[in-house]
């Protein structure tokens, strides 16, 4: 597709073959993979709507795509990481037993049934109909090793993803039964939750005749795409999984590439020497936008973008200040002209569809004399404070904490600043508790959230 | 002094410049914020879990254990075991090694091709309109910082006129060697025009300053030579300007050019870091990059290392070089 490829298909009957579907290749698997939704591949049928059936039949024999994200996968071991970027990778060519749908549900994957036993028990039912990429069959003892290959440090390693099944002690295939039994340390609420975004399907016998290093360069998973070729930090060339257990994808070969710098991507965009790239900026959307065979598709995210303030130290202490410093920032104005357009207010740290999301809580309105009115209650007129900031960590994060201490700087009563920071300094800051050399907070948790909005 | 005790004693004195690197690099380490575990992992990580990644990455020895064993480790070639990918951090670092150094060398030879006959067009035709243009040249690519003229270059000509490729290193010029040697010259010659055709915006953004240097000094060196004693001489006697000018006065002008190429070759390896960023370029600049940014360390030291040993190596061959060309300078 891309003109390194020297595909015959241009880049405009790529954005029209391809449909909605384009810019959601590289998420597949994420969010996509509910019943009938198909996405996995990118570009499967759901994307082809609005074009006849012809076109499509056509990609089915060669359909090359080529994805650029922000940074390379750090392994293949879908076990050995906690990056998004290597998530992506690893998503089209591994399966777990849940997975989510479009709508963020639950839905079934490598299991037919999952339900809960008793309090600590749940069960999983496993598909029949699967093979792995080396063609052999799936089964339950496969599951059980993963999952307890991610619990259990005897049985895997220390794998960053433990966490993420968190309460879960450990798996075993069910006797008689074509299932697998799911232990934790007590109630699990959230178990299914849990699995429908991690733990992928790894096959035992494969993992245990290879060293670690070579689980790290090699996949066999149950996906839709087969690992052609790994070449660390540069490429990975996948394949169509003919033998799929559902559809097999359009798309006929899949390459993933990295270029840290955003413009970069976007050139090679603009340049048709890539066919999708990931994390554009809102500064380079307008270019994309411009181009009349390029097009961007934004897509809600659930990152909340949020500014911590302390509750234990002063003047945060006061909640007529923390109220105030929530009045004093104009949220639809940062989302306007920070990140243009590409963001929404958010008044809790839970987003709309989340367990625990309140619609009666509003963001604060932007009311700066109110601000003044509770500053001047609290008792801490005159305030100075400072607003510690990761730089090019998240998206626009400098621009946004110089917006709100710019807005803060605009009451009569506070000033503010920024404190541009080392990521790496700041966490251990905050995990060790001596950020402005205060005593420590409490939890990992920033104390309290003050501002929040998507982004 | 013969050339081999020569290098002996540069080598010798070299070692001791890369364990100086290798100690203030592993110093630098422990001075810098940020505890790799807590990059590498998620914020909300269990301090078990934590405790486990460090302990596996054995970054909960004490400081003088972890120098020791990696004094050693790098004895046997071993730069540790990348934090990021969990694999052998010198294979990562030697296999962009030769990316860095494509681009390097491409980047001189650039400059060179350029600024030579410049410089000396510009000398040779002092105060006249080719001497101010040589002159505007230099300073205009002295000037000017290498990540806005690789962003440039990429928006005129790879996006608008869509004659360059925007980034990039598909090929590699060792693949089209291999070709050659199999005496596959179809498949070598695509790779090398595949290879020009990437190398080519990345050489001209890092060589330019190089380029406006060297031009610089070979006008100056060409003007001092052409006021010498010899050079008369030469002229009185007869001799074509010609022969003058591109025999005798070039000749002697390139000597100290000789020496900056070599050493300037140094700094381009080190210093491709914003230009293979930009580009996309897949050398030790955008490894040293994002190994700060992960705090990967085995990979930034090992990087670091690697590029001052090729300093310390490049500054040998040109010095013995220099003492090669010039008679007047002697091994001692």
């Amino acid at each position: 597709m891309s003109r390194d490829t020297g595909s015959p298909v241009g880049r405009r009957r790529f954005l029209k073959m391809a449909g909605g579907t384009a810019a959601a290749v590289s998420l597949a698997g994420c969010g996509s993979d509910g019943e009938g939704g198909d996405g996995d591949g990118g570009g499967t049928d759901d994307g082809n709507d609005s074009d006849g059936g012809d076109e499509g039949d056509e990609m089915q024999e060669e359909f090359e795509v080529r994805i650029t994200q922000g940074q390379m996968p750090s392994g293949l071991d879908p076990h050995d990481h906690r990056e998004t970027p290597t998530d992506v990778v690893m998503l089209h060519a591994y399966e777990g037993v849940l997975s989510r749908d479009a709508q963020g549900a639950v839905v079934e994957k490598l299991a037919t049934e999952y339900e809960r036993v008793e309090d600590g028990h749940v069960r999983f039912s496993v598909r029949e109909d699967v093979q792995f990429h080396n063609g052999d069959d799936l089964t339950p003892e496969d599951v059980a090793y993963s999952i307890n290959r991610i619990v259990q440090e005897d049985v895997g390693f220390a794998s960053p993803q433990r966490d993420q099944l968190a309460g879960v002690t450990g798996a075993e295939a069910a006797d008689d039964e074509r299932a697998v039994d799911v232990m934790s340390d007590g109630l699990n609420p959230v178990v299914f939750q849990e699995f429908a975004t991690y733990c992928d399907v790894m096959q035992q016998s494969w993992v245990e005749d290879r060293s670690k290093d070579d689980v790290g360069k090699e996949m066999n998973g149950t996906g839709p795409f087969v690992l052609e070729d790994y070449s660390e930090d540069e490429e990975v060339v996948m394949s169509r999984n003919e033998d799929y257990w559902r559809d097999p994808a359009d798309v006929s070969d899949l390459t993933f590439t990295a270029a840290e710098e955003a413009s970069t991507r976007v050139n090679q965009l603009l340049n048709e020497e890539t066919d999708v790239v990931v994390n554009v900026p809102p500064q380079e959307v307008g270019r994309i936008q411009g181009d009349d065979v390029t097009r961007i598709a934004a897509a809600p995210s659930t990152r909340v973008i949020y500014n911590a303030m302390r509750y234990d130290v002063e003047p945060f202490d006061s909640q007529e200040f923390r109220q105030a410093m929530n009045y004093a920032v104009d949220l639809e104005s940062i989302v306007s002209n920070v990140l243009d357009g590409f963001g929404e207010r958010t008044g809790q740290p839970t987003l709309d569809g989340f367990v625990g999301y309140n619609s009666d809580v509003d963001p604060y309105p932007y009311d700066p004399e109110q601000a003044e009115q509770l500053v001047e209650e609290s008792g801490y007129a005159g305030a100075e404070i400072e607003l510690h900031t990761p730089v090019g960590r998240y998206l626009k994060d400098l621009e946004i904490a110089q917006a709100v201490a710019g807005f803060i700087d605009e009451l009569d009563n506070v000033s503010a600043s920024v404190n541009q920071r080392d990521f790496g300094a700041l966490v251990d800051e905050l995990l060790t508790g001596n950020i402005e050399d205060k005593s420590p907070p409490t939890a990992r948790s920033p104390a309290t959230a003050t501002r929040r909005w998507t982004g | 002094m013969s050339l081999a005790r020569f290098l002996l004693k540069r080598t010798l004195q070299g070692l001791f410049v890369i364990w100086g690197v290798v100690t203030v690099v592993f110093g630098l380490r422990f001075i810098s914020p940020g505890d790799p575990a807590n990059v590498l992992l998620p914020p909300d990580v269990s301090e078990g879990t934590r405790q486990q990644v460090v302990a596996e990455l054995g970054l909960d020895k004490p400081l003088y254990v972890q120098y020791v064993d990696y004094i050693a480790g790098l004895l046997t070639g071993d730069m540790g075991m990348s934090l990021v990918t969990r694999t052998d951090a010198s294979g990562r670092i030697l296999g962009k090694l030769p990316a860095t150094l494509e681009l390097a060398v491409a980047a001189t030879v650039v400059a060179v091709v350029i600024a030579v006959p410049l410089g000396v067009v510009s000398a040779t035709r002092r105060h006249q309109p080719a001497d101010y243009g040589a002159t505007v040249f230099s300073l205009a690519g002295i000037s000017t910082p290498n990540f806005w003229l690789g962003i440039m270059l990429i928006i005129v000509l790879a996006v608008q006129l869509n004659l360059f490729p925007t980034s990039r290193r598909p090929v590699g010029i060792d693949d089209a060697f291999a070709h050659l040697v199999a005496f596959q010259f179809g498949l070598a010659w695509s790779e090398l025009t595949t290879w020009l055709w990437h190398v080519t915006l990345p050489a001209i953004t890092l060589g330019t300053y190089f380029t406006a240097l060297i031009t610089r000094l070979t006008r100056s060196g060409m003007l001092e030579e052409l006021g010498q004693g010899y050079v008369r001489a030469a002229r009185a006697k007869g001799l074509p300007e010609t022969l003058v000018r591109y025999k005798h006065a070039l000749r002697n002008t390139l000597i100290p050019i000789i020496t900056v190429v070599g050493l300037q070759l140094g700094t381009l390896i080190g210093g491709a870091v914003i230009t293979e960023a930009v580009f996309n370029w897949p050398g030790l600049g955008t490894l040293i990059i994002n190994g700060i940014q992960a705090r990967d360390w085995p990979v930034v030291q090992g990087s670091i290392i690697v590029i001052g040993v090729g300093f310390v190596v490049l500054n040998i061959l040109v010095d013995a070089l220099y003492a090669y060309v010039n008679p007047q300078v002697t091994y001692d």
